[in-house]
């Protein structure tokens, strides 16, 4: 990974975006595929003060997704009803008042999934990795996984109101008799294990929930798993290396069995629309009212803009994180046994560590040298701390040279190489290594929201 | 706070509506004294935030209602204001996350935040047990500056009868 624009360089960039976006809207007004309107200042907002709409996105970019639906929820009529179906490329998003640090295995992410069948080429398809806005925990996309998203108002708002539309849709639509909303508020179906007894089933969950609750709006998204073909990759790249050292603040991830409902992505789209029609719309709404959002249209509103810029910041993906403690020993808090540290460490290594925010507030490292000469390491100590906090963990590069550089001490290199496995810091061959935020921000310059942001940043 | 209106009707067990309706009384008790200490006059919005204002109308408390927790369900994470921001009636100040929903908490009027209770980032639920209580240890949201702005804003809120009768009301749909 080359050297490349920090993410506060492209929000500064974002921030100057203006709406000077003109040359866009021209450019793809042509793709306006149901939106008849010739004039460029009308997009797929026009319909935001309608008592019904529905919206599909062409694109299949996480933070352009969410921003379209973050628009929509922010600017649509408080008393309408609105119907959001969309489908993102590789991703993992995690709740709103998650950690990165302790859902996601950020190594594994890097290393990205396997080259796609479609598109067979040497390159590994690299995974973003996402905070939404809602609330709940963490769950992987990709292209055979639909997500859909109910915006209405609070007052006809429950948990469970469109987890069950959803759910009638596979029933009665799609033919998928035990689809049920569970009390998690989640979608499962029942599968029989094997062909020996007739009557063993398993229960899986195929769609999960999160919802946003604003002022006057509720929003309720949710996943439904229909032909991905990486299922198999999901537990791995949803199990932190840190998990079992780290105690957080704000909410965990509820590990459930998952499975594909083995349904097609149009077909399953057409059922949920029908079951929203014949929920809302009686015979009053037709195609004719579903709005087609592509990625160029999304893009040139500025609304969209800021809101991706938001959501593909470090400072949203990591810096939201709540408070979290990492300890190699157990604590009064969180009395767990640690899981063996297996590196060839010193035996007194220790190391206690707490995060606000990505950044260290406290942090105490024990026994870092790879000699037993524990006395005068242990001494540095003071030395190791107060160059370490304020440090921020989605920016440190490598471990092994901050250590380095924090103390005069011997330093075991083996204590560097387990705090990078430990907070997702990937190895390089090149010997740079990238912090976390780098690696993300990668990600996002490789795809097309990247070039768009690239473009627009402002002549130097 | 507004979409935790009405039918949010989260289905939990009865245990737990016990536990809340006798915490519940914990906290009438609790407010009762901290009202009279204080001489507090308490308004409540449509979107079931409350503020406690002073005798001298110049500072106050502002937090979000029993009601309104209660329909949120268990609270386990706090996203507190931010000291020494200024806002306006209606603004997101906060946001509380129950059952998978991240809900927006907005500022009843405008004002200044001057102090956020910072008990709640450890103890978040405490908002379920006494999510009305302005004193130490209570499930309040921030302390707060009132504005000139702020005091004609506060003629447009509800006093506890009529917040009493509204959320009757809106239990009944």
């Amino acid at each position: 990974m080359g050297p490349s624009p920090s993410f506060e360089a492209i929000s500064r960039r974002l921030i100057s975006l203006s709406s000077s976006t003109s040359s866009i809207r021209t450019h793809h007004i042509n793709t306006l595929r149901i939106s008849r309107t010739t004039s460029p200042k009308r997009h797929f907002t026009q319909n935001l003060l309608r008592p019904l709409q529905i919206y599909r996105s062409t694109s299949t970019d996480p933070y352009i997704n969410l921003s379209i639906e973050h628009h929509l929820l922010q600017r649509s009529h408080p008393d309408s009803t609105i119907l959001f179906l969309y489908t993102n490329r590789p991703c993992i998003v995690i709740g709103r008042n998650q950690s990165p640090w302790l859902e996601v295995n950020l190594r594994a992410l890097a290393d990205g999934l396997p080259p796609s069948d479609s598109k067979p080429n040497n390159y590994a398809q690299p995974i973003s990795l996402v905070r939404r806005r809602s609330g709940g925990g963490a769950v992987f996309h990709d292209h055979g996984n639909a997500n859909w998203s109910v915006i209405c108002p609070p007052a006809i708002f429950t948990r469970d109101l469109h987890a069950d539309m959803v759910a009638r849709a596979l029933r009665e639509r799609l033919g998928v008799p035990t689809a049920r909303v569970n009390g998690r508020h989640d979608i499962v179906i029942d599968v029989d294990v094997d062909g020996t007894d007739a009557h063993a089933t398993k229960t899986f969950k195929i769609s999960g929930s999160a919802y946003k609750l604003t002022r006057t709006r509720a929003l309720h998204h949710g996943t439904c798993l229909l032909s991905s073909p990486n299922l198999s990759r999901v537990g791995k790249l949803l199990r932190s290396p840190a998990e079992g050292f780290i105690k957080a603040r704000g909410v965990e991830s509820v590990r459930s069995p998952i499975r594909n409902v083995g349904i097609k992505g149009d077909e399953f789209a057409e059922a949920v629309l029908a079951e929203f029609r014949a929920m809302y719309g009686g015979g009053d709404i037709s195609h004719d009212g579903e709005v087609v959002v592509t990625e160029e249209q999304a893009l040139a509103n500025n609304d969209v803009v800021s809101g991706v810029r938001e959501l593909a910041s470090a400072d949203w993906v990591f810096g939201q994180t709540p408070l979290f403690t990492f300890s190699t020993e157990p604590t009064e808090e969180d009395p767990r046994p640690r899981p063996d540290v297996g590196y060839k460490l010193r035996e007194g290594f220790r190391a206690h560590l707490v995060a606000r925010h990505g950044e260290i507030q406290s942090v105490n490292i024990r026994g870092f040298s790879g000699t037993e000469a524990s006395a005068t390491v242990d001494a540095d100590t003071p030395a190791l701390t107060s160059a370490l906090v304020n440090q921020r963990l989605h920016h440190t590069t490598d471990w092994r040279r901050t250590l380095e550089e924090a103390t005069r001490a011997p330093v075991d290199p083996n204590v560097g190489e387990f705090l990078n496995e430990m907070f997702g810091i990937r190895p390089s061959v090149d010997g740079k290594n990238a912090s976390v935020a780098q690696m993300v921000e990668q990600i996002i310059s490789d795809t097309p929201l990247g070039k768009f942001l690239a473009q627009k940043q402002p002549q130097e | 706070m507004a979409s935790i209106t009405r039918c949010l009707r989260v289905a939990r067990p009865a245990v737990f509506t016990a536990v809340a309706r006798a915490s519940a009384s914990r906290s009438v008790a609790a407010r009762a004294f901290s009202v009279s200490a204080a001489n507090a006059l308490r308004k409540y919005t449509k979107e079931h935030e409350w503020i406690d204002l002073s005798a001298d109308k110049k500072t106050g408390v502002v937090g979000i209602s029993e009601y309104a927790a209660k329909q949120l369900g268990d609270i386990v994470y706090v996203e507190l204001p931010e000291e020494g921001k200024e806002v306006s009636a209606g603004d997101a100040i906060g946001a509380v996350e129950s059952v998978k929903s991240a809900a927006d908490i907005n500022s009843p009027i405008s004002c200044k935040i001057t102090q956020v209770n910072l008990v709640l980032e450890e103890k978040p639920g405490t908002i379920n047990q006494v999510a009305e209580d302005d004193s130490h240890g209570g499930g309040w949201i921030a302390k707060v500056q009132v504005t000139e702005q702020g005091l004609k804003d506060l003629e447009g809120l509800m006093d506890p009868d009529a917040y009493a009768a509204f959320t009757a009301e809106a239990g009944e749909h």
